[in-house]
């Protein structure tokens, strides 16, 4: 990982990103962090739904087809400034602990949304009428916003690997 | 007390010290700032682009308000008190930071227009509320109000770019030139890596 880091590190947009890092960095990290303003906000709306929070004039299914597109949306700006993110600073990012943390819990909860986006459209009414009553249901949802909050922690602490000590590739190096 | 003497009495002070001698408690300070302000601007930005008839158009705009507002403000709350946490810490850097000092004024601004809002557009609510968007006056409010939160993310993160997180200060050897490094002796000062 350390050589394919250090090889991505000298292609084109890499020493691009590199010499103008001045402003192409904080650009890309401050695009980033809007980005998990949207991710974050419409995975708040849906959760604070099932758990009867906020939008109870609506049908789940309808927050859900408010938010998820934005979500997905907000996923993908944070996935192409993520990949821009590694290029820009290959090391930096690879050779972390957070880093990798991260894409474990990034899976996950991919996972968990794209889960609930189909079994919603197949399973509506029992969704609608059991299924979001249910207390596993709510303490799921619980427990993927609380994902989405450790993925943004995993995030900064790329910043700060040490702080984890011997298992930072960093520290080793 | 002068400004500058606040400033050192706030670095000063028992948690500012306990903070920065941490190793996770900046580190989590900050991330903990993240998710407030990914809170802040995510719910904000459902409500600018309900003004705006983007989307949420099918929803009466006060039951969004109530639904969402109180989420805003206890999320504002944690970002408030995890910046004023990381502010202590080094306090007299980060107010002469002209980044910091931009988004300050910002935040100030986006209170205005918050009571622009109220004074204009959100007091004929009644007439609108389940209209598709606001009126122009409420709409402005929104495009500022989104350009500005955007604009007070960027000023954040180049705070982190321009100020060098404040380290405990180590005694470090006073004549280190290049070639010692080259050789390897002595050691450098351990130092926190600056906060990016």
């Amino acid at each position: 990982m350390k050589q394919f880091a250090e090889w991505l590190s000298t292609t084109f947009l890499s020493v691009f990103i590199q010499n103008h890092n001045s402003w192409v960095i904080p650009t890309i990290q401050s695009v980033h962090i809007v980005g998990i303003g949207v991710v974050l906000g419409s995975a708040l709306m849906i959760s604070l739904r099932i758990l009867e929070f906020a939008g109870m004039d609506q049908t789940l299914r309808q927050t859900a087809d408010r938010f998820s597109p934005w979500l997905t949306g907000g996923l993908c700006v944070l996935l192409a400034t993520g990949i821009l993110m590694i290029i820009g600073e290959p090391v930096r990012e690879l050779v972390t602990f957070s880093f990798w943390l991260k894409m474990f819990f990034v899976a996950i909860s991919t996972l968990i949304a794209a889960i609930f986006q189909i079994t919603l459209r197949k399973h509506e009414r029992r969704w609608e009428e059991t299924l979001v009553h249910s207390s596993s249901i709510k303490g799921l949802a619980i427990l993927t916003f609380l994902i989405w909050a450790c993925i943004i922690v995993l995030g900064r602490l790329i910043a700060y690997d040490h702080v984890w000590g011997s298992w930072s590739p960093a520290t080793k190096a | 007390m002068d400004i500058a003497a606040f400033l050192k009495f706030l670095e000063g002070s028992g948690l500012a010290n306990r903070i920065r001698e941490s190793l996770f408690l900046f580190p989590l300070i900050e991330a903990t700032h993240v998710i407030g302000l990914a809170l802040v601007f995510g719910t904000i930005a459902i409500i600018d682009l309900r003004l705006l008839g983007v989307a949420s158009t099918g929803r009466p705009f006060h039951r969004m308000a109530s639904d969402i507002l109180k989420w805003t403000w206890a999320a504002f709350a944690l970002t408030a008190i995890t910046g004023t946490l990381m502010f202590i810490t080094n306090a007299s850097v980060y107010f002469h930071n002209f980044f910091f000092r931009t988004k300050m004024l910002l935040l100030v601004l986006t209170g205005i227009n918050m009571l622009v809002f109220e004074l204009t557009a959100g007091r004929t609510i009644h007439h609108w509320d389940t209209a598709a968007a606001a009126p122009r006056t409420g709409k402005a409010v929104a495009v500022v109000s989104l350009a500005m939160w955007i604009s007070i993310i960027f000023m954040g993160r180049l705070i982190g770019f321009t100020t060098t997180r404040a380290a405990v200060v180590t005694p470090s050897p006073t004549s280190v030139d290049f070639d010692d490094f080259l050789q390897g002796t002595p050691s450098a000062p351990a130092v926190p890596p600056p906060s990016k």
